[in-house]
Protein backbone atom coordinates (compact mmCIF):
# COMPACT_ATOMS: atom_id res chain seq x y z
CA UNK A 1 0.00 0.00 0.00
CA UNK A 2 3.19 2.21 -0.33
CA UNK A 3 1.94 4.11 -3.39
CA UNK A 4 -1.66 4.69 -2.65
CA UNK A 5 -1.71 6.36 0.37
CA UNK A 6 0.71 8.92 -1.36
CA UNK A 7 -1.65 9.42 -3.96
CA UNK A 8 -4.37 9.76 -1.93
CA UNK A 9 -3.23 11.79 1.13
CA UNK A 10 -2.74 14.34 -1.56
CA UNK A 11 -5.76 14.64 -3.10
CA UNK A 12 -7.69 14.20 0.79
CA UNK A 13 -5.39 17.27 2.16
CA UNK A 14 -6.64 19.71 -0.83
CA UNK A 15 -10.36 20.37 -0.28
CA UNK A 16 -11.43 21.96 -3.73
CA UNK A 17 -9.38 18.95 -5.49
CA UNK A 18 -11.21 16.29 -2.98
CA UNK A 19 -14.67 17.67 -4.32
CA UNK A 20 -14.34 17.00 -8.19
CA UNK A 21 -12.92 13.61 -7.43
CA UNK A 22 -15.53 11.34 -8.77
CA UNK A 23 -13.84 8.25 -7.18
CA UNK A 24 -11.98 8.15 -4.25
CA UNK A 25 -9.88 5.55 -2.58
CA UNK A 26 -8.30 5.46 0.92
CA UNK A 27 -7.34 2.93 3.40
CA UNK A 28 -9.50 2.92 6.63
CA UNK A 29 -8.21 0.25 8.78
CA UNK A 30 -7.69 -2.92 7.74
CA UNK A 31 -9.80 -2.09 4.33
CA UNK A 32 -10.48 -0.54 1.59
CA UNK A 33 -12.65 2.98 1.43
CA UNK A 34 -14.26 3.82 -1.73
CA UNK A 35 -16.59 6.95 -1.69
CA UNK A 36 -18.01 7.43 -5.29
CA UNK A 37 -19.25 11.08 -6.39
CA UNK A 38 -23.21 11.01 -6.74
CA UNK A 39 -24.46 10.88 -10.29
CA UNK A 40 -20.93 9.49 -11.88
CA UNK A 41 -21.82 6.90 -14.19
CA UNK A 42 -20.82 3.38 -13.85
CA UNK A 43 -18.99 2.62 -16.72
CA UNK A 44 -16.87 5.47 -15.60
CA UNK A 45 -16.27 4.77 -12.22
CA UNK A 46 -15.10 1.19 -13.20
CA UNK A 47 -12.69 2.22 -15.72
CA UNK A 48 -11.59 4.28 -12.96
CA UNK A 49 -11.48 1.57 -10.47
CA UNK A 50 -9.77 -0.42 -12.38
CA UNK A 51 -6.97 1.78 -12.95
CA UNK A 52 -6.49 2.66 -9.28
CA UNK A 53 -6.85 -1.32 -8.10
CA UNK A 54 -4.14 -2.35 -10.76
CA UNK A 55 -1.55 0.39 -9.47
CA UNK A 56 -2.16 -1.73 -6.17
CA UNK A 57 -1.61 -4.84 -7.87
CA UNK A 58 -1.29 -8.21 -5.32
CA UNK A 59 -2.41 -5.59 -2.16
CA UNK A 60 -6.39 -5.47 -3.51
CA UNK A 61 -6.54 -9.43 -3.11
CA UNK A 62 -8.14 -10.43 -0.39
CA UNK A 63 -8.90 -6.69 0.60
CA UNK A 64 -11.99 -6.11 2.17
CA UNK A 65 -13.53 -2.89 0.26
CA UNK A 66 -16.37 -0.53 1.39
CA UNK A 67 -18.42 1.24 -1.41
CA UNK A 68 -19.65 4.00 -0.26
CA UNK A 69 -22.38 5.71 -2.84
CA UNK A 70 -23.43 8.65 -1.18
CA UNK A 71 -26.96 9.00 -0.82
CA UNK A 72 -28.82 7.95 -3.75
CA UNK A 73 -31.43 6.34 -5.08
CA UNK A 74 -29.67 3.07 -6.43
CA UNK A 75 -27.23 2.88 -3.65
CA UNK A 76 -27.27 -0.87 -3.01
CA UNK A 77 -27.47 -1.97 -6.66
CA UNK A 78 -24.49 -0.07 -7.46
CA UNK A 79 -22.45 -1.17 -4.48
CA UNK A 80 -23.58 -4.84 -6.02
CA UNK A 81 -22.38 -4.13 -9.35
CA UNK A 82 -19.34 -2.92 -8.29
CA UNK A 83 -18.82 -5.40 -5.68
CA UNK A 84 -19.49 -8.34 -8.38
CA UNK A 85 -16.98 -6.00 -10.70
CA UNK A 86 -14.00 -5.87 -8.48
CA UNK A 87 -14.13 -9.51 -6.83
CA UNK A 88 -13.81 -10.90 -10.64
CA UNK A 89 -11.32 -8.60 -11.58
CA UNK A 90 -9.05 -8.15 -8.56
CA UNK A 91 -9.89 -10.72 -6.15
CA UNK A 92 -10.94 -8.91 -3.06
CA UNK A 93 -12.36 -10.47 -0.23
CA UNK A 94 -15.43 -8.91 0.52
CA UNK A 95 -17.43 -5.90 -0.88
CA UNK A 96 -20.17 -3.76 1.15
CA UNK A 97 -21.62 -0.75 2.10
CA UNK A 98 -20.56 1.62 4.99
CA UNK A 99 -21.85 0.49 8.24
CA UNK A 100 -24.84 3.20 9.37
CA UNK A 101 -23.71 4.82 12.81
CA UNK A 102 -26.44 3.15 14.79
CA UNK A 103 -28.63 6.28 15.59
CA UNK A 104 -30.75 4.38 18.44
CA UNK A 105 -28.01 3.65 20.44
CA UNK A 106 -26.63 6.96 20.04
CA UNK A 107 -30.25 8.46 21.44
CA UNK A 108 -30.58 6.20 24.25
CA UNK A 109 -27.35 7.33 25.91
CA UNK A 110 -27.84 11.05 25.05
CA UNK A 111 -29.82 11.59 28.22
CA UNK A 112 -27.77 9.93 31.09
CA UNK A 113 -24.43 11.60 29.34
CA UNK A 114 -26.14 15.34 29.00
CA UNK A 115 -26.08 17.58 31.61
CA UNK A 116 -29.18 17.68 33.70
CA UNK A 117 -31.08 20.72 32.28
CA UNK A 118 -30.48 23.05 35.15
CA UNK A 119 -26.98 22.77 34.77
CA UNK A 120 -26.85 25.63 32.61
CA UNK A 121 -29.95 26.92 32.92
CA UNK A 122 -29.85 30.77 33.99
CA UNK A 123 -32.76 32.09 36.23
CA UNK A 124 -35.46 33.49 34.97
CA UNK A 125 -36.94 34.53 38.47
CA UNK A 126 -37.17 37.43 40.14
CA UNK A 127 -36.66 37.17 44.09
CA UNK A 128 -37.63 39.59 45.78
CA UNK A 129 -37.37 40.48 49.86
CA UNK A 130 -39.84 43.13 51.79
CA UNK A 131 -43.56 44.33 51.37
CA UNK A 132 -45.51 45.34 48.83
CA UNK A 133 -47.51 47.93 49.83
CA UNK A 134 -51.28 49.35 48.48
CA UNK A 135 -50.95 51.05 45.19
CA UNK A 136 -47.27 49.21 44.72
CA UNK A 137 -47.13 47.10 41.74
CA UNK A 138 -44.26 44.59 40.33
CA UNK A 139 -43.91 42.60 37.37
CA UNK A 140 -41.78 39.84 36.29
CA UNK A 141 -41.18 38.92 32.81
CA UNK A 142 -40.85 35.58 34.25
CA UNK A 143 -41.27 33.95 37.91
CA UNK A 144 -41.74 36.25 40.89
CA UNK A 145 -40.86 35.03 43.91
CA UNK A 146 -41.82 37.22 47.22
CA UNK A 147 -39.87 36.76 50.79
CA UNK A 148 -42.29 38.65 52.50
CA UNK A 149 -45.79 39.49 52.33
CA UNK A 150 -48.25 41.41 49.25
CA UNK A 151 -50.77 43.59 51.40
CA UNK A 152 -54.44 44.34 50.29
CA UNK A 153 -54.64 46.47 47.32
CA UNK A 154 -50.91 45.27 46.29
CA UNK A 155 -50.05 44.01 42.81
CA UNK A 156 -48.06 41.49 41.83
CA UNK A 157 -47.74 40.28 37.75
CA UNK A 158 -45.43 37.82 36.49
CA UNK A 159 -45.36 35.70 33.23
CA UNK A 160 -44.54 32.82 34.89
CA UNK A 161 -45.42 31.53 38.55
CA UNK A 162 -46.12 33.92 41.76
CA UNK A 163 -44.77 32.84 44.86
CA UNK A 164 -45.54 34.80 48.01
CA UNK A 165 -43.51 33.33 50.95
CA UNK A 166 -45.63 35.11 53.41
CA UNK A 167 -49.38 36.33 53.04
CA UNK A 168 -50.97 37.05 49.65
CA UNK A 169 -53.54 39.59 50.58
CA UNK A 170 -53.60 41.83 47.16
CA UNK A 171 -53.84 40.99 43.75
CA UNK A 172 -51.75 38.36 41.67
CA UNK A 173 -51.28 37.62 37.98
CA UNK A 174 -49.89 34.67 37.14
CA UNK A 175 -48.74 33.58 33.49
CA UNK A 176 -49.52 37.19 31.77
CA UNK A 177 -50.34 37.20 29.05
CA UNK A 178 -51.00 33.53 28.25
CA UNK A 179 -49.21 31.30 29.65
CA UNK A 180 -52.07 28.72 31.53
CA UNK A 181 -49.57 26.35 33.26
CA UNK A 182 -48.52 28.84 35.84
CA UNK A 183 -49.41 28.80 39.33
CA UNK A 184 -49.79 31.43 42.45
CA UNK A 185 -48.80 30.28 45.94
CA UNK A 186 -48.85 31.80 49.24
CA UNK A 187 -47.84 29.88 52.21
CA UNK A 188 -51.15 32.57 53.37
CA UNK A 189 -53.68 32.48 50.59
CA UNK A 190 -56.05 35.23 51.17
CA UNK A 191 -55.84 37.65 47.56
CA UNK A 192 -58.55 39.74 46.25
CA UNK A 193 -58.09 38.62 42.78
CA UNK A 194 -56.16 35.74 40.82
CA UNK A 195 -55.67 36.02 37.20
CA UNK A 196 -53.89 32.77 35.31
CA UNK A 197 -53.57 33.57 31.75
CA UNK A 198 -56.17 35.25 30.35
CA UNK A 199 -58.22 33.43 33.26
CA UNK A 200 -59.64 35.56 36.63
CA UNK A 201 -61.01 34.47 40.11
CA UNK A 202 -62.05 36.69 42.58
CA UNK A 203 -61.12 35.48 45.96
CA UNK A 204 -62.48 34.07 48.55
CA UNK A 205 -63.57 35.56 52.35
CA UNK A 206 -63.16 32.48 54.04
CA UNK A 207 -59.65 32.11 55.72
CA UNK A 208 -57.73 29.01 54.63
CA UNK A 209 -56.49 28.95 58.20
CA UNK A 210 -52.78 26.94 58.59
CA UNK A 211 -52.96 25.66 55.06
CA UNK A 212 -50.26 26.21 52.21
CA UNK A 213 -52.75 26.82 48.89
CA UNK A 214 -52.11 27.67 45.40
CA UNK A 215 -54.14 28.29 42.52
CA UNK A 216 -54.00 26.77 39.35
CA UNK A 217 -55.96 26.49 36.15
CA UNK A 218 -57.73 23.58 35.40
CA UNK A 219 -60.58 23.33 32.51
CA UNK A 220 -61.13 26.96 31.99
CA UNK A 221 -61.21 27.69 35.75
CA UNK A 222 -59.37 28.71 38.50
CA UNK A 223 -59.03 25.95 41.24
CA UNK A 224 -57.30 26.68 44.74
CA UNK A 225 -56.09 23.59 46.62
CA UNK A 226 -53.83 22.82 49.08
CA UNK A 227 -50.54 22.33 48.47
CA UNK A 228 -48.95 20.01 50.60
CA UNK A 229 -52.01 17.28 49.95
CA UNK A 230 -52.43 17.82 45.78
CA UNK A 231 -48.76 18.26 45.50
CA UNK A 232 -48.71 18.99 42.18
CA UNK A 233 -45.20 18.27 40.46
CA UNK A 234 -44.75 15.22 43.41
CA UNK A 235 -45.38 13.19 39.99
CA UNK A 236 -42.52 14.31 37.58
CA UNK A 237 -40.26 11.80 36.54
CA UNK A 238 -37.46 13.97 36.63
CA UNK A 239 -36.69 17.64 38.10
CA UNK A 240 -37.79 19.98 34.92
CA UNK A 241 -36.94 23.98 34.43
CA UNK A 242 -40.06 25.71 34.65
CA UNK B 1 -30.49 73.03 68.27
CA UNK B 2 -32.95 72.75 65.28
CA UNK B 3 -36.48 71.73 65.42
CA UNK B 4 -38.01 68.75 64.10
CA UNK B 5 -40.80 68.62 61.63
CA UNK B 6 -43.63 65.81 61.85
CA UNK B 7 -46.08 65.51 58.94
CA UNK B 8 -49.61 63.75 60.55
CA UNK B 9 -51.13 62.05 57.97
CA UNK B 10 -53.11 59.09 57.09
CA UNK B 11 -54.24 59.00 53.25
CA UNK B 12 -58.14 58.53 53.92
CA UNK B 13 -59.89 61.42 55.23
CA UNK B 14 -61.86 61.40 58.64
CA UNK B 15 -59.80 59.19 60.53
CA UNK B 16 -58.60 61.72 63.14
CA UNK B 17 -55.42 63.55 61.64
CA UNK B 18 -57.06 67.44 62.48
CA UNK B 19 -57.92 65.90 65.74
CA UNK B 20 -54.50 64.48 66.50
CA UNK B 21 -52.35 67.28 65.35
CA UNK B 22 -54.38 69.68 67.80
CA UNK B 23 -54.32 67.43 70.94
CA UNK B 24 -50.42 66.27 69.71
CA UNK B 25 -49.56 70.07 69.86
CA UNK B 26 -50.95 70.86 73.10
CA UNK B 27 -49.43 67.95 74.76
CA UNK B 28 -45.53 68.90 73.47
CA UNK B 29 -46.54 72.14 74.57
CA UNK B 30 -47.68 71.26 77.92
CA UNK B 31 -43.99 69.14 77.68
CA UNK B 32 -42.39 72.46 77.49
CA UNK B 33 -41.73 72.91 74.05
CA UNK B 34 -41.92 75.40 72.07
CA UNK B 35 -44.82 74.19 69.20
CA UNK B 36 -46.17 75.31 66.00
CA UNK B 37 -49.17 73.75 64.33
CA UNK B 38 -49.57 73.83 60.47
CA UNK B 39 -52.62 73.27 59.25
CA UNK B 40 -51.71 72.25 55.11
CA UNK B 41 -55.37 71.61 54.14
CA UNK B 42 -55.48 74.95 51.67
CA UNK B 43 -58.77 75.75 50.83
CA UNK B 44 -60.55 73.81 53.72
CA UNK B 45 -58.94 75.00 56.63
CA UNK B 46 -60.31 73.63 59.81
CA UNK B 47 -57.26 73.19 62.42
CA UNK B 48 -58.24 76.65 63.50
CA UNK B 49 -61.74 75.58 64.66
CA UNK B 50 -60.83 72.62 66.52
CA UNK B 51 -58.67 74.99 68.49
CA UNK B 52 -60.58 77.59 68.91
CA UNK B 53 -58.58 80.42 67.22
CA UNK B 54 -61.17 80.44 64.47
CA UNK B 55 -61.10 84.44 65.01
CA UNK B 56 -57.58 85.40 65.54
CA UNK B 57 -56.66 84.69 61.57
CA UNK B 58 -54.88 87.38 60.01
CA UNK B 59 -52.54 85.90 57.98
CA UNK B 60 -51.91 82.38 57.07
CA UNK B 61 -49.62 79.49 55.52
CA UNK B 62 -49.66 80.88 52.17
CA UNK B 63 -48.69 84.07 52.91
CA UNK B 64 -46.06 83.35 55.21
CA UNK B 65 -44.31 80.57 53.08
CA UNK B 66 -44.30 83.61 50.17
CA UNK B 67 -42.92 85.92 52.38
CA UNK B 68 -45.75 88.22 52.28
CA UNK B 69 -45.57 88.69 55.63
CA UNK B 70 -43.12 87.07 58.52
CA UNK B 71 -43.36 84.15 60.43
CA UNK B 72 -44.30 85.80 64.22
CA UNK B 73 -47.11 87.59 62.04
CA UNK B 74 -49.18 84.59 60.94
CA UNK B 75 -48.48 82.33 63.75
CA UNK B 76 -51.05 82.54 66.20
CA UNK B 77 -50.14 81.83 69.74
CA UNK B 78 -52.93 79.67 71.72
CA UNK B 79 -54.12 81.89 75.15
CA UNK B 80 -54.18 78.75 76.87
CA UNK B 81 -51.09 76.63 76.52
CA UNK B 82 -47.72 78.39 76.55
CA UNK B 83 -45.70 78.07 73.67
CA UNK B 84 -48.09 76.95 71.20
CA UNK B 85 -48.68 78.39 67.95
CA UNK B 86 -51.14 78.09 65.04
CA UNK B 87 -50.40 78.67 61.45
CA UNK B 88 -53.68 78.47 59.69
CA UNK B 89 -54.27 77.46 56.43
CA UNK B 90 -55.51 80.03 53.53
CA UNK B 91 -59.66 78.91 52.65
CA UNK B 92 -59.40 81.31 49.46
CA UNK B 93 -56.03 79.82 47.58
CA UNK B 94 -56.42 76.06 46.39
CA UNK B 95 -53.70 73.34 47.05
CA UNK B 96 -51.44 74.92 43.95
CA UNK B 97 -50.72 78.04 46.25
CA UNK B 98 -47.86 76.31 47.54
CA UNK B 99 -45.33 73.72 45.89
CA UNK B 100 -42.53 71.38 47.57
CA UNK B 101 -39.82 73.86 47.19
CA UNK B 102 -41.88 76.60 48.62
CA UNK B 103 -42.68 74.03 51.61
CA UNK B 104 -38.62 72.91 51.86
CA UNK B 105 -37.96 76.89 52.49
CA UNK B 106 -40.43 77.24 54.76
CA UNK B 107 -39.72 74.41 56.77
CA UNK B 108 -35.92 76.25 57.42
CA UNK B 109 -37.52 78.64 58.86
CA UNK B 110 -39.82 76.93 61.40
CA UNK B 111 -37.10 74.27 62.39
CA UNK B 112 -35.17 77.31 63.64
CA UNK B 113 -37.95 78.96 65.68
CA UNK B 114 -40.22 75.46 66.59
CA UNK B 115 -38.86 72.53 68.88
CA UNK B 116 -41.81 70.69 67.05
CA UNK B 117 -43.37 71.74 64.07
CA UNK B 118 -46.59 69.69 63.13
CA UNK B 119 -48.04 69.77 59.84
CA UNK B 120 -51.72 68.57 59.09
CA UNK B 121 -51.51 67.30 55.65
CA UNK B 122 -54.78 67.09 53.89
CA UNK B 123 -56.47 63.46 52.73
CA UNK B 124 -55.31 61.95 49.49
CA UNK B 125 -51.63 61.76 47.91
CA UNK B 126 -51.93 64.92 45.36
CA UNK B 127 -50.40 67.97 46.05
CA UNK B 128 -51.28 68.74 49.12
CA UNK B 129 -49.98 65.72 50.36
CA UNK B 130 -46.66 66.07 48.14
CA UNK B 131 -46.17 70.32 49.58
CA UNK B 132 -46.94 68.82 53.58
CA UNK B 133 -44.19 65.79 53.11
CA UNK B 134 -41.57 67.70 50.80
CA UNK B 135 -40.81 69.89 54.21
CA UNK B 136 -41.12 66.91 56.81
CA UNK B 137 -38.22 65.25 58.72
CA UNK B 138 -40.51 62.45 60.31
CA UNK B 139 -43.94 61.00 59.64
CA UNK B 140 -46.72 60.05 61.96
CA UNK B 141 -49.81 58.11 59.77
CA UNK B 142 -53.18 57.81 61.59
CA UNK B 143 -55.30 54.86 60.39
CA UNK B 144 -58.65 53.35 62.09
CA UNK B 145 -58.91 49.99 62.47
CA UNK B 146 -61.20 50.12 59.15
CA UNK B 147 -60.27 48.07 56.22
CA UNK B 148 -60.16 51.38 54.17
CA UNK B 149 -58.36 52.84 56.52
CA UNK B 150 -55.71 50.43 56.29
CA UNK B 151 -55.24 50.15 52.82
CA UNK B 152 -55.17 53.88 52.40
CA UNK B 153 -52.62 54.19 55.01
CA UNK B 154 -50.23 51.27 53.70
CA UNK B 155 -50.47 53.26 50.69
CA UNK B 156 -49.16 56.40 52.06
CA UNK B 157 -46.59 54.45 54.13
CA UNK B 158 -45.37 53.36 50.24
CA UNK B 159 -44.90 57.11 49.34
CA UNK B 160 -43.50 58.14 52.43
CA UNK B 161 -40.87 55.42 52.29
CA UNK B 162 -39.96 56.10 48.81
CA UNK B 163 -39.15 59.98 50.37
CA UNK B 164 -37.20 57.96 52.58
CA UNK B 165 -39.37 59.24 55.88
CA UNK B 166 -39.43 55.83 58.27
CA UNK B 167 -43.09 56.68 59.69
CA UNK B 168 -44.32 55.58 62.80
CA UNK B 169 -47.96 54.82 63.50
CA UNK B 170 -51.22 55.80 65.54
CA UNK B 171 -54.15 53.55 65.55
CA UNK B 172 -57.11 55.56 66.41
CA UNK B 173 -60.90 55.20 66.98
CA UNK B 174 -60.09 52.13 68.75
CA UNK B 175 -63.65 50.53 70.13
CA UNK B 176 -62.23 47.49 72.66
CA UNK B 177 -66.10 45.85 72.76
CA UNK B 178 -66.48 45.34 69.27
CA UNK B 179 -62.83 44.33 68.91
CA UNK B 180 -63.53 41.56 71.28
CA UNK B 181 -66.36 40.49 69.89
CA UNK B 182 -64.53 40.30 66.22
CA UNK B 183 -66.47 43.19 64.54
CA UNK B 184 -63.67 45.78 64.47
CA UNK B 185 -59.84 44.63 63.32
CA UNK B 186 -57.51 44.21 66.41
CA UNK B 187 -54.53 46.90 66.89
CA UNK B 188 -52.32 43.66 66.01
CA UNK B 189 -54.23 43.42 63.21
CA UNK B 190 -53.48 46.79 61.80
CA UNK B 191 -49.92 46.45 63.15
CA UNK B 192 -49.46 43.18 60.90
CA UNK B 193 -50.74 44.58 57.84
CA UNK B 194 -48.95 47.93 57.99
CA UNK B 195 -45.37 46.58 59.69
CA UNK B 196 -44.82 49.80 61.05
CA UNK B 197 -43.27 51.26 64.29
CA UNK B 198 -46.51 51.81 66.42
CA UNK B 199 -46.32 54.84 69.04
CA UNK B 200 -50.11 54.73 70.22
CA UNK B 201 -53.51 53.70 70.62
CA UNK B 202 -56.09 55.44 71.19
CA UNK B 203 -59.54 54.73 72.24
CA UNK B 204 -62.90 55.78 70.53
CA UNK B 205 -64.07 58.79 72.98
CA UNK B 206 -67.10 61.25 72.67
CA UNK B 207 -65.47 63.71 74.61
CA UNK B 208 -63.11 64.66 71.41
CA UNK B 209 -66.41 65.56 69.89
CA UNK B 210 -67.04 67.81 72.24
CA UNK B 211 -63.39 69.40 72.46
CA UNK B 212 -63.43 69.84 68.94
CA UNK B 213 -66.79 71.72 68.69
CA UNK B 214 -65.80 73.43 71.78
CA UNK B 215 -62.19 74.24 69.87
CA UNK B 216 -60.83 72.85 73.28
CA UNK B 217 -57.67 70.38 72.88
CA UNK B 218 -58.96 66.99 74.17
CA UNK B 219 -55.54 66.95 76.22
CA UNK B 220 -56.76 69.69 78.49
CA UNK B 221 -59.76 68.27 79.13
CA UNK B 222 -59.40 66.20 82.78
CA UNK B 223 -61.04 62.32 82.08
CA UNK B 224 -60.57 62.04 78.26
CA UNK B 225 -59.10 58.74 77.82
CA UNK B 226 -58.22 59.82 74.06
CA UNK B 227 -56.77 62.98 75.56
CA UNK B 228 -54.92 60.63 77.72
CA UNK B 229 -53.61 58.48 75.22
CA UNK B 230 -52.70 61.43 72.85
CA UNK B 231 -50.52 62.90 76.09
CA UNK B 232 -48.89 59.62 76.15
CA UNK B 233 -47.81 59.66 72.40
CA UNK B 234 -46.35 62.97 72.84
CA UNK B 235 -44.08 61.61 75.43
CA UNK B 236 -43.12 59.40 72.84
CA UNK B 237 -42.35 61.79 70.29
CA UNK B 238 -40.38 63.82 72.93
CA UNK B 239 -37.28 61.66 73.87
CA UNK B 240 -39.17 59.30 75.73
CA UNK B 241 -39.70 56.23 73.12
CA UNK B 242 -39.89 53.42 75.74
CA UNK B 243 -42.72 54.22 77.07
CA UNK B 244 -45.45 51.70 77.10
CA UNK B 245 -47.94 51.46 75.30
CA UNK B 246 -51.49 51.24 76.89
CA UNK B 247 -53.88 48.82 74.98
CA UNK B 248 -57.68 50.21 75.15
CA UNK B 249 -59.45 48.08 77.29
CA UNK B 250 -63.18 48.31 77.65
CA UNK B 251 -64.54 48.56 81.15
CA UNK B 252 -66.31 45.58 80.97
CA UNK B 253 -62.96 43.50 80.66
CA UNK B 254 -62.63 43.16 84.25
CA UNK B 255 -65.80 41.76 85.20
CA UNK B 256 -64.80 39.36 82.13
CA UNK B 257 -61.95 38.38 83.76
CA UNK B 258 -63.47 37.92 87.44
CA UNK B 259 -66.11 36.10 85.77
CA UNK B 260 -63.30 33.81 84.09
CA UNK B 261 -61.70 32.98 87.08
CA UNK B 262 -64.95 31.89 88.42
CA UNK B 263 -65.79 29.43 85.99
CA UNK B 264 -67.89 31.09 83.55
CA UNK B 265 -67.95 32.41 79.93
CA UNK B 266 -65.09 30.66 78.10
Amino acid sequence: MSKIPEDIARMANNPTFQEKIPVRVKGEGDSLRVTLEPGTPLPFIKEELNRRFEQMKHLAVNARVVIDAGEVEHAEEIVGELGRFLKDTFKVASVSPPARPAPAAAERTAPREAPPPWRYHRTDALVLAGRVRSGQKITARKHLVILGDVNPGGEVVAGGDIIVLGSLCGNASAGQPSHEEAIVLALDFRPIQIQIGGFVAAGSSDSPGKKIEFAHLEGGTILVEDYLQANPFGRLPWPQVR
Amino acid sequence: MEGKTIVITSGKGGVGKTTATASLGAALALEGKRVAVVDMDIGLRNLDVVMGLENRIVFNVVDAAKGKCKLKQAAIKDRRVENLFLIPASQSDNKDALSPELMKQFAKELRREFDFTLMDCPAGIERGFENAVAAADEAIVICTPEVSSVRDADRVIGLLYARSITPKLVVNRIVPAMVEKGDMLSHEDVVDVLSIELIGLVEMDEQVVVSTNTGIPSVLQKGSVAGEAFRRIAMRINGQPELPIAVPQGQKRFWKKVGRKLGFGK
